[in-house]
């Protein structure tokens, strides 16, 4: 391999990153609190064809991303009532606003656009930072980037010292290991738990926005294709703790861009084991082969106040 | 206020039964119904006339014997996923696994009907054996949830999603793959799908005619669920599950044992997603194909949420949902309505009776 051919993979391993990223911030921020935020992939996938509307629409990719964050808050809002308000089956739920939106989003995009339409959505252009991106080799294949790749750094280092350092933090995690001392402290489990939900919804909608004017500035029907659930898979792996979170996000971005890296270069890997990699390695954390799995003990149990 | 009371009375059997599916049949109806409205909202939204709609949608699925036997065929999948899934849940476990259980059945079916030298047996062994194959197959892959459970403490609901992930890009595996279930490659565009099962391991008709193709599925998925729904009301399986659903701790000291339950619960739920997965390809599609348990197991597990533990509530949401399927494939055909919608009236019943559920309940609870 050489110098070319590993700053392209580690540039493109950081954009397919991206949008896992995003969507696994919120999400990691849901399961503390004791919410296991299924509904995430219907949350990207309305973003995604919510932002390329709005892009389509308007000529202005700023437009598509307020499009997408907008169009998100009645999906998380359902998600947190049912949740929270309803206590209903969280998984559940969630694979029924999924099927849901997968439903909706596919009309919606062929009475906008018709059946096989292939138009070119204006997106958001790349940028790179000065310094890094004057790189020799590594500036422009690494660092230029649009510029949803640094809000998502920026994004899960903010998140993860609200988490770590704050009121707010230790509130959140209390709700998912033991919510009922929160609620004898005073504060609204309901509350918390609603608003990490709707936390989930603002980064997934990044993210899925990120998908459709960030990256290939077009949208396919149910074009998420299960990056939500890897987002899941990637907090579950990640033993729901922010650092290896996104070792695993990263570490899937980067089986991703193997797919296109390993034929060029001449290896052959059965692509299905690329794909198949963040589950399997995922189902090998979960099955407890290595080391204890720390979920919050309270996720997915409804809290009800008695 | 006491903050200190269980959430729930541990009151009686039906209480705590099984969550998600305990709910007066009337609000399972109304659910349908309000689905269906909003479908039909959707239909003149989007501009086609009723009148035009309709019609397409009831050809596509009663209009003729041929179409009627596709949906009976479909019910039976439908109808396998959603007795594991009812079966499973009388334990208290939530099996989301149909789906991978339906791929890994498909496989394992097409491999021996391809190359487990069983053309030419006798006794109709050439199409039962892989069915049996599938079962067995789709009956460790759940199990291996099962044990997760019971050993390790793993959801079951993470580990079947996973499972079903890692089992439908295994199946994609076997079709791009030439060393695996890939039809041999004698020009570039040959596709990535298996080669056809031989004739003998395709499920024999009951009509004997094409135009009305019912396979032995039927019967089979008949027997089934006569046997599920006596095993679930009487016999000491039927009782172990409940007991192991309701109370672990305190079966696990009346000396049930609680860990080989949960296993076989999954075993079971698995073993009829794999043989539903066997049934499609030997009844229908005749060749492993990309994509090709796609939907099915979410379907199953509808069924099964949709049937409030009850064998003939599967019976008759699979019913429903089949219908609805071959309505909705119509409907886009000839009418050009989108199959999308079929998903949203899905997802809107889903919502509705999951989020109804915990309702009824805490009212039923503080009454």
């Amino acid at each position: 391999m050489t110098w070319e051919m590993l700053a392209v993979f580690i540039g493109s391993s950081l954009r397919l990153a991206t949008p896992l990223l995003l969507g696994a911030v919120g999400e990691l921020v849901s399961e503390r609190a004791g919410v296991l935020n299924m509904s995430i992939e219907g949350m990207m996938l309305t973003a995604a064809l919510a932002g390329a509307v709005g892009a389509w629409a308007t000529g202005s990719p700023e437009i598509g991303l307020l499009a997408g964050l907008l169009a998100v808050l009645p999906v998380a809002a359902l998600q947190a009532f049912l949740t929270n308000g309803l206590r209903a089956n969280q998984i559940v739920t969630g694979l029924g606003i999924n099927i849901l939106v997968l439903g909706i989003t596919t009309l919606a995009y062929r009475e906008i656009f018709g059946a096989r339409s292939r138009e070119t959505i204006p997106g958001f252009d790349k940028w790179s930072p000065p310094v890094l991106g004057d790189m020799p080799v590594f500036g422009e294949a690494v660092f230029q980037q649009v510029w949803l790749v640094y809000a998502a750094i920026g994004l899960v280092l903010l998140t993860g010292f609200v988490l770590a350092h704050t009121a707010l933090g230790v509130a959140i995690k209390a709700c998912g290991e033991n919510p009922r001392a929160v609620d004898k402290s005073g504060l609204s489990v309901t509350m918390i738990r609603s608003g990490a939900v709707m936390f989930t919804g603002f980064t997934a909608a990044l993210g899925g926005v990120f998908l459709s004017i960030g990256d290939i500035h077009t949208f396919t029907e149910g074009m998420t294709n299960g990056a939500g659930y890897i987002a899941i898979v990637a907090v579950i792996f990640g033993n729901w703790r922010m650092g290896r979170t996104v070792i695993a996000c990263l570490l899937f971005g980067a089986a991703t861009a193997l797919q296109f890296q390993l034929p060029a270069m001449g290896i052959e890997i059965p692509n299905a084991l690329l794909i198949m990699a963040p589950y399997l390695l995922a189902f090998i954390a979960v099955a407890g082969l290595v080391g204890r799995q720390n979920a919050p003990p309270a996720l997915t149990v409804p809290y009800w106040r008695a | 206020m006491s903050a200190e009371a269980p959430p729930l009375p541990a009151t009686p059997w039906r209480s705590n039964l099984s969550r998600l599916t305990r709910l007066p049949g009337v609000f399972a109806l109304a659910a349908v119904l309000v689905a269906f409205l909003v479908g039909l909202l959707l239909v003149v939204a989007m501009g086609v006339p009723l009148g035009k709609a309709i019609p397409a949608f009831l050809s596509g699925a009663f209009g003729s014997g041929y179409a009627i036997s596709a949906s009976l065929n479909r019910s039976v999948v439908f109808a396998l996923v959603g007795l594991g899934f009812i079966l499973a849940n009388r334990a208290g476990l939530t099996n989301v696994g149909g789906e991978g259980q339906i791929a890994i059945g498909g496989i394992v079916a097409t491999a021996v009907a391809l190359y487990g030298g069983v053309d030419g047996l006798p006794l109709g062994l050439p199409f039962i054996l892989p069915m049996l194959a599938a079962t067995l197959a789709g009956g460790v892959w759940g199990g291996i949830a099962g044990v997760l459970r019971a050993r390790v403490g793993t959801n079951e609901v993470i580990s079947t999603l996973l499972l079903s992930f890692i089992a439908v890009w295994l199946l994609y595996w076997c079709v791009q793959s030439e060393h695996l279930l890939r039809q041999p490659m004698t020009t570039s565009a040959t596709l990535p799908e298996s080669a056809e099962i031989p004739h003998s391991t395709q499920l024999p008709l009951l009509t004997g005619s094409y135009a009305t193709p019912v396979t032995i599925g039927l019967p089979i998925m008949i027997v089934l669920a006569i046997l599920v729904a006596v095993v679930l009301a009487r016999s000491g399986l039927g009782f172990r599950l409940r007991a192991v659903g309701l109370n672990p701790v305190a079966s696990a000291r009346a000396g049930i044992r609680v860990a080989s339950t949960i296993v076989l619960a999954m075993f079971i739920a698995g073993a009829l997603g794999g043989l539903a997965g066997a049934m499609m390809l030997q009844g229908e599609q005749y060749t492993l194909k990309t994509g090709f348990s796609s939907g099915y197991g979410f379907d199953g597990l509808v069924v099964g949420l949709l049937a409030r533990g009850s064998v003939s509530g599967v019976l008759s949401a699979a019913l429903l949902f089949a219908f609805l399927r071959s309505g909705g494939i119509a409907m886009e055909m000839s009418a050009g309505v989108p199959t999308a919608l079929v998903m949203v009236i899905q997802g809107l019943i889903v919502i509705m009776i999951a989020g109804a559920a915990y309702w009824l309940e805490r009212r039923e609870a503080s009454a």
